[in-house]
């Protein structure tokens, strides 16, 4: 019990090693602060005393008393300036430190992870830290200073009238410890509450729409309800103990005072303690108690960064995804998979794929909802890992690449739309490698140059976030502009049609054929019609690979490819009319 | 309507602080006798409290002087009674106080969450999902800091330092009013510091929003960051708004820290004018040496709660620059509110729109004289160039947003005198980002469902039998049981809308929205969708958005919109030629 404590604090304390002048500096100024304070009942008593025997002088008093409450004024100004500093200057680097660290993660890490976890991270869990530096530290040594200096000069007066009083430490220490105990279970019961809390916020924010659409308002209010009435409940269950705590220690420390009063009286009347020395105990004693409660306090919000700090290491500690990739060739566009296979738990989500793409041709690959397609396009840019098989890029692994110089050729349009609280141009020319010549082309191919051009300011004009100010049709195509903007070899579209209007859809794609004639394409889609020209079609159910060839082969060959096809016939007749 | 809480107007910021303030202290209302009552212990305690140096004063002076030890054991047993029942009164007061401030956080929270769920659907488009969050979670656990850890102690030390404050001046009226100097001093300061040091914090909690809404858009984006080797860009990004809370924070520590080495030099202060005015008393004859001795622990009694109190306005001053951003969220109305007076027009239709026109901002104009009707059961579609106005006109049948100018009829009615309830209950919509809450698949079918909200997994399954989606269900692994975490990629965004698809079919609507509902599903089993659509009871009426032909071809009506105009189409033949001939706005 007691032995691994004490690494973890070695380990939240390792952190301020870095810092360790401004720290030092702090407990200093903090030292010099209280201990002047110590000084200024002695320079009263001094004034009283002088005055009793007739050589009171104003001046040295009033020089020296407000010298020492100056030099108190400055040290503790120093001290809050600081501290303030030191704490601000920790919070901001271990910031820094995680979102480097994060920054540096792959895609499947930062899901595992949960975003909304590492947001606690980096929000709650950094301030319990920063109150560690700017409360803690001072507190402890400030505290500890006092009981101990307070602790000699009670011994050096009366040892056994001191032993009495020195024994409410242990006392108030042994109920502080029984407490926190219990409050801590409660703290960590009441993290998960406030997590809960804001899984039902955020929910309720970002499915706003459908809950009007649904009028689920009061579902919600109760959803939320639920948790608030168990985070007040567990509040009020922390609330108790410590309304017990305080009082108790109150009133023990009372006690402490009853025993100077009857035992000291005792000394006193005995002759064996003068009055003055009675006095000193009552002044001391009331120094003692206030120490006791900070650190009683403080150890809590020790208790509380070490957990921080320890959710905080995990992440920096875990591990960083490897880039032994050095090929920094300029990709031919030749795709391949090899045997691909993926499994979410137990469930296997794709099954020994394997398909090549020519480079510079067009391949589609075709199935029905939950059949593994958009996981695939993931493996084939390296956001996840397949288990086991190979994805190679002109003959080479992916592995191999370097990841900066592979992702500069490969544009990935999402099914989803991502936009950015940015300017359009920003939310477009995404990467750093996109000129204004790379960027005006995307903006042509993906149709936007009217959409642009009609707004107020136009590329300047900042969208909102999750892009809720624009179209469907609109958020798709800047996600197209901005996988184009990267002037790619190789593109990959997940359900890029989805949300165009098919007139814009075939003059999008005629467009990229027109302007980016080398790419080799690879597109996630449900419309048959529009792939019929593609070199290769594949047909991948269930996460394995149906069927594969041009349209005319599939047709003769595949029978769940001509039920599509039959499924879209009606009306592509339509289609195929323009 | 101006929903940007990091942009209200003056007006409006304003008309908070006031009703803000009058709104807080309608939440206390409630707890009038549990603050009596702690008022009332809070009193006992610190005056037993203060009672206690007096009485062992006494002692020494008339027992331990004159060596009568039974008189000092009388009095320690007087003080071991008082002590004890200052522990009683001691817990009884931070119980109460506790308990009022924990119902508090719990009614405010309580609160915001209600006005968010009032507010509509422009309030979040206009907000960052993060900096909301940061309000409801981080403001009001500053409140809860405030009102957990400190209230009590304000309280307390507020109550603490009257009394002192009463006791020095009852001893010597004149010393007192000098030892109370510094004190008035410390308040004139603390006045004029404090709407700054206020200031200081609503910055940095606005920086502290930003920041979060910054990692929540940056994280749950990941991956676009990195298939776009944008790394850097995240870190970059952060790294400015972590400099900006940096700077903000050293700012508001700086502005806040203030107040503790000030009152410290003032409290000193007041120490040495008790000395020098008593000692200049003394030498006059109206004072004695002993009873200096006396006043000035006093003055240390009066002055050490004000220190505390320095520590604690700091969090107070938090507290109110928390409690602002929470009451601008509290005082914001919604404009989506169900009116009485019935218009004069009628309609015979299920739903109609007669010269509707439509703008989000006020200046933009989004929809221009848009006439519809629909009629009961019926199909129609709305088809037309993307952002040509088709989701902004399935928002106005649903009321998601209210007409600029126009009216909206729904059954002959203004749309705007159903309540939400019925409204709702009448017309469904499939919205074109399907949206998912973490629990089951069956938790997300029946989500916000009355009609359904006690059913049995078996009568379940029969419904959905009933309602011929049996073959959807089978799509996922575990059927109803499936596991759902919301905002992740493990399930499709076919299978989301499929979920959605369930979920409006079984509210069994009049009027069916689907905007693009089907777009990410397979053509076979949208096939499946279609029929199932037929199958629905002959009274319900489709609106189909969609940019696939196929979804639409069973349309008996189809309209054609772009450019925020609405046109008949007739053929589903002309309807095309219009759309590839049609000048794109966008």
């Amino acid at each position: 019990m007691e032995k691994p404590k004490q690494e973890k604090k070695s380990s939240i304390f390792s952190l301020l090693a870095s810092y360790r002048s401004l720290i030092l500096l702090l407990i200093l100024f903090a030292l010099l602060s209280n201990g002047i304070n110590l000084l200024l009942p002695k320079i009263i008593a001094h004034g009283i005393d002088s005055y009793t025997n007739g050589t009171f002088k104003i001046e040295p008093v009033l020089i020296q008393f407000s010298l020492a409450i100056l030099l108190v004024f400055l040290f503790t100004y120093l001290q809050s300036i600081i501290q303030t500093y030191a704490s601000e200057k920790v919070a901001k680097d271990l910031r820094s430190k995680l979102s480097d660290q994060i920054s540096r993660q792959s895609h499947a890490y930062v899901i595992q992870a949960n975003p909304s976890k590492l947001l606690t991270n980096l929000t709650s869990d950094v301030d319990s830290i920063k109150m560690f530096v700017s409360q803690a530290i001072v507190s402890m040594a400030s505290s500890i200073f006092l009981i101990v200096g307070a602790s000699i000069l009670l011994l050096m007066i009366n040892w056994k009238l001191a032993l009495c009083v020195i024994a409410i430490v242990p006392i108030i220490g042994g109920a502080f410890f029984f407490v926190l105990s219990k409050v801590r279970v409660l703290f960590k019961k009441s993290r998960e509450v406030i997590d809960w809390l804001n899984k039902v916020i955020s929910e309720s924010i970002l499915g706003s729409a459908l809950i009007r659409v649904v009028n689920a308002q009061m579902l919600e209010y109760h959803k939320f309800l639920d948790a608030n009435g168990r985070a007040r409940d567990l509040g009020l269950s922390i609330l108790r103990l410590f309304a017990g705590l305080i009082p108790i220690i109150v009133f023990v420390s009372n006690l402490a005072g009853l025993c100077i009063l009857v035992l000291g009286g005792h000394f006193v009347i005995t002759n064996s303690m003068t009055l003055g020395e009675f006095t000193a105990f009552n002044s001391y004693l009331a120094l003692i108690i206030f120490p006791i409660l900070v650190i009683g306090f403080m150890s809590n919000v020790i208790a509380q960064a070490t957990a921080s700090y320890q959710r905080i290491e995990s992440v920096l500690n875990a591990a960083e995804i490897k880039h032994p990739g050095t090929i920094q060739l300029d990709l031919i566009g030749a795709v391949e998979a090899k045997d691909i296979s993926l499994s979410f738990g137990q469930k296997p989500v794709l099954k020994a794929i394997s398909f090549s793409a020519k480079a510079s041709s067009r391949t589609a690959i075709i199935g029905p909802t939950a059949a593994g397609k958009t996981q695939l396009l993931y493996i084939l840019t390296g956001l996840i890992n397949a288990d086991s098989g190979e994805v190679l890029f002109d003959g080479k692994p992916i592995n191999e690449y370097n990841q900066e110089n592979f992702h500069r050729q490969v544009g990935f349009v999402f099914q989803d739309s991502i936009i950015f609280n940015m300017s359009i141009r920003e939310n477009i020319a995404f990467s750093d490698t996109v000129t204004d010549e790379s960027l005006a082309k995307a903006i042509e191919t993906a149709e936007l140059r009217d959409f642009v051009d009609a707004l107020p300011d136009k590329l300047n004009t900042i969208v909102s976030e999750r892009g809720s100010s624009l179209s469907g049709g609109q958020k798709q195509r800047i996600m197209l502009a901005r996988a184009l903007a990267v002037n790619p070899k190789i593109l990959l579209l997940d359900d890029f049609t989805a949300r165009v209007d098919y007139n814009t859809e075939k003059r999008i794609l005629d467009n990229i054929q027109k302007n980016y004639p080398n790419l080799t394409l690879i597109s996630v889609t449900q419309k048959v019609a529009s792939v019929t020209h593609y070199e290769k079609v594949i047909l991948l159910m269930q996460g394995e690979v149906i069927a594969e060839g041009n349209h005319e082969e599939l047709l003769k060959t595949s029978p769940e490819y001509v039920q599509i096809y039959h499924s879209q016939q009606s009306t592509s007749n339509y289609e195929l009319q323009s | 309507m101006n929903y940007n809480l990091n942009q209200l107007s003056t007006q409006q910021e304003k008309q908070s602080t006031y009703k803000a303030l009058k709104r807080l202290l309608q939440l206390i209302s409630a707890e009038r006798k549990n603050l009596w009552l702690a008022l009332i212990a809070i009193l006992v305690n610190s005056g037993l409290l203060l009672l206690g140096p007096l009485l062992v004063g006494h002692t020494v002076d008339t027992y331990i002087r004159t060596k009568q030890y039974h008189g000092v054991l009388v009095f320690g047993g007087i003080l071991l009674v008082m002590y004890f029942f200052a522990m009683l009164t001691g817990y009884t007061q931070t119980k109460l106080m506790g308990g009022v401030g924990q119902r508090m956080l719990y009614t405010l929270r309580s609160a915001i969450f209600n006005k968010l769920q009032e507010l509509p659907v422009s309030f979040f488009n206009q907000n960052k999902a993060g900096d909301l969050i940061s309000r409801v979670n981080n403001d009001t656990d500053k409140l809860n800091q405030f009102f957990s850890q400190s209230l009590m102690q304000f309280i307390g030390s507020i109550v603490t330092m009257i009394g002192a404050g009463i006791f020095i001046l009852s001893i010597h009226i004149e010393l007192g009013a000098a030892a109370l100097v510094p004190a008035v001093v410390i308040v004139l300061f603390t006045m004029v510091l404090s709407p700054w040091v206020k200031r200081k914090n609503a910055t940095n909690l606005k920086s502290v929003g930003g920041m979060s809404a910054e990692i929540q858009e940056s994280l749950n984006n990941f991956k676009v960051i990195i298939a776009f080797n944008r790394r850097d860009y995240f870190r970059k990004r952060f790294d400015d708004a972590n400099k900006e809370n940096y700077k903000t924070a050293i700012g508001a520590g700086l502005a806040n820290n203030i107040f503790v080495p000030v009152y410290g030099l003032l409290s000193s202060a007041a120490q040495l004018t008790v000395l020098l005015f008593g000692i200049y008393l003394i030498s006059k004859g109206s004072f004695t040496l002993g009873l200096l001795v006396s006043y000035i622990s006093y003055t240390t009694n009066f002055y050490n709660p004000l220190r505390q109190l320095a520590a604690l306005w700091t969090s107070f001053q938090v507290a109110m620059a928390s409690w602002d951003r929470i009451s601008q969220i509290l005082l914001l109305e919604t404009d989506l509110k169900q009116i009485d007076q019935v218009s004069e027009i009628s309609s015979d239709a299920l739903m109609e729109f007669k010269d509707v026109h439509f703008s989000y901002d006020g200046t933009k104009e989004i929809l221009h004289h848009i006439n519809l009707r629909f009629e009961k059961g019926k199909t129609y579609a709305l088809i037309g160039p993307t952002g040509g106005g088709k989701t902004t006109t399935a928002s106005l049948i649903s009321r998601l947003y209210d007409a600029t100018k126009g009216t909206v009829l729904l059954n002959g009615k203004d749309i705007r005198t159903y309540s939400a309830e019925e409204r709702t209950q009448k017309i469904g919509f499939i919205l074109q980002e399907p949206f998912l809450f973490t629990g089951t698949v069956k938790d997300n079918i029946l989500y916000g469902n009355p009609q359904y909200k006690a059913v049995t997994d078996d009568e379940l399954k029969q419904i959905i039998a009933e309602a011929n989606l049996n073959d959807l269900l089978a799509i996922f692994d575990e059927g109803l049981s499936t596991q759902i975490t919301s905002g992740s990629d493990s399930i499709s965004l076919g299978q989301k809308q499929l979920i959605a698809f369930m979920r409006a079919v079984l509210r069994n609507p009049e009027l069916l929205i689907l905007d693009e509902a089907t777009a990410n599903i397979d053509t076979i089993t949208e096939q499946l969708l279609s029929s199932i659509l037929n199958k629905l009871s002959k009274e319900t009426t489709l609106v189909i958005i969609a940019h696939r032909l196929n979804t639409i071809e069973n349309a008996d009506e189809i309209y054609f919109v772009n450019e925020g105009e609405v046109q008949q189409a007739g053929t589903l033949k002309h309807a095309l030629d219009m759309l590839l001939e049609g000048k794109r706005v966008s």
